[in-house]
């Protein structure tokens, strides 16, 4: 048997498309979030109230991937935000040539290379597994934790808010009814991220919107002040 | 649940390597799998034989280097205690936040072929060009 070393990363074609997105998305200063959760756990309710609350004069977009269905782009779209739904047919994730072939689709009402978008969203197929190990190019996971699915599963699904440099809880209207521990839930979120932010959404009240839109236009200005710099 | 899109990943690469050299058959595939890729390796032993049955590689063996993580606390030092699985990134001693190094290993390291493949092995070198 010949043998031969060959040392790189498995995922390496995944991180080789990435790299070009990041930079893409460098180019054109636009900020990236990737959104994960479980199903049913309020990603498109969230970006939809994200894109009535955001300031009109910012240019959003999103590309959705769902196993089936174009039901979220047509919701977001119904919100005001152009939308690209890729419909994965059975895949648990999105993958880097999946979002570059979403935007390519997308177009997003732009004649040529340039992305004229100033925050993209990327809402990722509904599992807390997989879509931890794949890089997207984007500049932030967002992992979302709504409160009937309880506060026990930052440990249990601990990669992706391991990864998330933001989780939110949602569905906060609901803690009358069900036994989620608030605290309980953070602290196990900080002792896998120590350096994450966690903050509480509830959208059918409003609450927590305006810190969740206020942390996004935190980091797009950051990532320009910084483009600046450099 | 990923572990299919992983180990189909890894026969690609080999194969595409394999073509490059100029054809053959896969015999050993070795992957470096880091404690927190949240790669499990029995799951991706088992999808590496679904990826590779029936085909010219289908007596590939998979052979898995774990890389456990390793943690540092600013005021303990080296600490070794760590529940198997556990995520946690907080000292057991103190409770202060762990420095990790390693554990984040999604490699490949080695692959063993034969240069002797089937028919159809010399056929897909031409089509690689």
């Amino acid at each position: 048997m010949n043998r031969v070393e060959y040392r790189r990363r498995i995922l390496e074609a995944n991180d080789a498309q990435a790299s070009v997105l990041r930079q893409r998305f460098a180019d054109g200063r636009v900020l990236v979030v990737d959104v994960v959760s479980s199903p049913g756990s309020g990603k498109t309710t969230l970006l939809e109230a994200t894109a009535r609350t955001l300031p009109r004069a910012l240019r959003l977009g999103c590309v959705v991937g769902d196993i089936a269905t174009e039901m979220d782009a047509d919701r977001l779209r119904a919100a005001g935000m152009p939308s690209h739904q890729i419909v994965t047919g059975g895949a648990c994730h999105l993958d880097a040539r999946l979002v570059s072939d979403g935007i390519e689709a997308a177009s997003f009402d732009t004649p040529d290379e340039s992305l004229p978008l100033d925050v993209l969203f990327l809402e990722n197929v509904g599992n807390l597994v997989c879509p931890a190990s794949y890089d997207l190019g984007e500049d932030e996971k967002v992992a979302l934790l709504s409160v009937t699915e309880g506060h026990d599963k930052p440990f249990k699904y601990p990669a992706i808010f391991a990864r998330a440099g933001i989780t939110l809880f949602t569905k906060t209207d609901l803690l009358p009814h069900v036994d989620f521990d608030v605290d309980c839930a953070r602290e196990q979120v900080l002792a896998l991220n120590p350096g994450a932010t966690v903050l509480e959404v509830s959208v059918k009240e409003g609450k927590g919107l305006d810190a969740w839109c206020a942390l996004l236009q935190y980091k797009l200005d950051e990532k320009r002040r910084l483009k600046a710099i450099a | 649940m990923h572990e299919l899109s992983i180990a189909m990943e890894i026969h690609r690469s080999g194969r595409e390597e394999l073509v490059r050299r100029g054809g053959g058959r896969l015999l050993e595939v070795r992957v470096a799998i880091g404690e927190l890729s949240a790669v499990e390796p029995d799951l991706l032993e088992f999808a590496w034989q679904a990826v590779i049955a029936g085909g010219p590689d289908a007596d590939a063996r998979l052979l898995v280097d774990w890389h456990p993580v390793r943690q540092h606390c600013a005021d303990c030092g080296d600490v070794a205690e760590r529940q198997p699985g556990s995520w946690l990134r907080l000292c057991p001693i103190c409770s202060a936040p762990l420095q990790l190094e390693g554990g984040r290993e999604l490699d490949l390291v080695s692959l063993g072929f034969s240069e002797h493949g089937f028919a159809e092995i010399g056929e897909q070198t031409e089509a690689y060009g």
